[in-house]
């Protein structure tokens, strides 16, 4: 595993500074602004993202899993009593992204990212969260590179004609979503935004969608209020629309083993608990009509709770994998 | 730095009635690797359990990593450690006895 060195100290002194811009130095940007955009366009790793004035964290993961879990549901010491919906939501990985047909492909930069394993087994999701709180309301960004893949199968032979993998028919959907307690005890609201691949009737879809409902938590799962166990982010399986103008084929590539990274940049705003913009590549997303629902009832020991979550969902009887290479999340007061 | 170590919780209280494998996990990063199995329950009649552990370089095809089954017949913690097992790790796991079942949490414990 790589130990990171930080050359002069430049990513540590760059996150001081605000965000950079296209326009070359004016008489409009201050110095330090000038300055700190300078360095992040001459930082290797941080150049390829787009962070705010206050970078919170920024995890490469041939560092190490940087503080991302295994998402669990509340217990009371007996695991017997979890959720089924989240009861088994698979340990994070570090991967090399190795396959069986080349050996290790490595990641964006380094060998190694964050991999999200689901078992083999229809509607089951794995799940990796890293948890924070805030310090004041503010636009929150978070950036990440990712790759998306279902496990190669060895079946009976599929109709192929060299371009069209019948693999991709075997990937469900990922998600981003978040978890905001905006004060003491609430209001809490969850922001959830889902990629589907294919849809629950195994038909290739492929496009963005936001969640209609409430996720089930513990406290309202043990008021007798869980309808289903597939889907953890709502309360009826159904319930997502279509983000406007969501629909984006990404880049599977041909293949089980090959893995190509997209860019994503989704931006939510604590102050108006609300989404602002998805960016995936070339696609830019405006969510501020997006509805973010939220909880009538109040959560005890979460103030200012901040947490982000990475999921992915199969919907067959095929191991489905979310891959990251890195992550970087920053905020604008 | 100090060494990165990491422990991944592969089966939480699941309860299996017949042989099972556990699910692939990598651990190309770490040169040592430790499982520990805690059974909750282990029932039926005369009822064990034999724990091999498998290795594979592709998470997709699997051989028994060499050693002696490691057999469990009372509820507790046991463990072992593994080196040199390349990137991927599982354990295949033989349920033995007369309708037996067994509830188990498994971790695989890895250090850099």
């Amino acid at each position: 595993m790589r130990r990171r060195i930080f050359s002069l100290g430049i990513p540590a002194v760059s996150a001081l500074f605000a965000q950079p811009s296209q326009a070359g130095p004016t008489e409009a940007e201050p110095a330090d602004r000038s300055l700190r955009r300078a360095i992040l366009q001459a930082d290797f790793e941080l150049s390829k993202f787009q962070p705010l004035s206050r970078i919170l964290f920024y995890d490469d993961f041939d560092n190490g899993l940087n503080g991302w879990a295994e998402l669990q549901a509340n217990h009371n010491g007996n695991l017997d009593d979890l959720r089924p919906a989240m009861r088994d939501m698979r340990p994070p990985q570090l991967s090399n992204c190795g396959f069986f047909d080349i050996g290790g492909h490595g990641s964006l930069n380094g060998t190694y990212a964050l991999k999200l394993a689901t078992r083999p087994r229809p509607f089951h999701t794995a799940a990796a969260i890293k948890r924070l709180t805030y310090a004041q309301p503010s636009l929150v960004q978070f950036e990440m590179y990712f790759s998306y893949k279902s496990e190669q199968t060895f079946g009976p032979a599929r109709a192929w004609d060299g371009n069209v993998s019948p693999s991709e028919m075997d990937f469900g959907d990922f998600t981003i979503s978040n978890d905001v307690c905006a004060g003491q005890g609430g209001p809490r609201y969850m922001c959830a935004l889902r990629y589907w691949n294919t849809d629950l009737n195994g038909k290739l879809v492929r496009k963005w969608t936001y969640k209609t409902s409430l996720h089930t938590t513990t406290k309202m799962s043990r008021s007798g209020l869980e309808l289903q166990s597939i889907d953890y982010h709502v309360r009826n399986v159904t319930d997502w629309a279509d983000v406007p103008g969501g629909s984006q084929a990404l880049c599977y590539n041909e293949l089980a083993t090959k893995i190509n990274w997209h860019y994503l940049r989704w931006v939510f705003d604590t102050r108006e608990r609300r989404n602002t913009e998805l960016q995936v590549n070339e696609l830019v997303m405006d969510l501020r009509s997006v509805p973010v629902l939220v909880y009538d009832q109040p959560y005890y020991s979460i103030n200012h709770l901040l947490n982000f979550v990475l999921d992915v969902r199969t919907h067959t009887g095929v191991r489905n994998f979310l891959f990251v290479d890195s992550v970087l999340v920053s905020m604008e007061p | 730095m100090v060494r990165r170590s990491f422990t991944a919780v592969i089966e939480k209280n699941t309860t299996w009635t017949a042989d099972f494998e556990t699910e692939p996990y990598e651990a190309g990063w770490a040169s040592e690797a430790r499982w520990f199995i805690r059974v909750l329950a282990l029932e039926g009649g005369e009822p064990s359990v034999a724990v091999v552990p498998q290795i594979s370089p592709d998470g997709l095809f699997w051989c028994d990593e060499g050693r002696e089954p490691v057999v469990i017949s009372q509820p507790g913690l046991y463990s072992f450690a593994l080196r040199d097992f390349g990137h991927w790790l599982r354990l295949r796991v033989m349920v033995r006895g007369k309708k037996p079942s067994v509830k188990v949490l498994i971790y695989l414990a890895l250090k850099e």
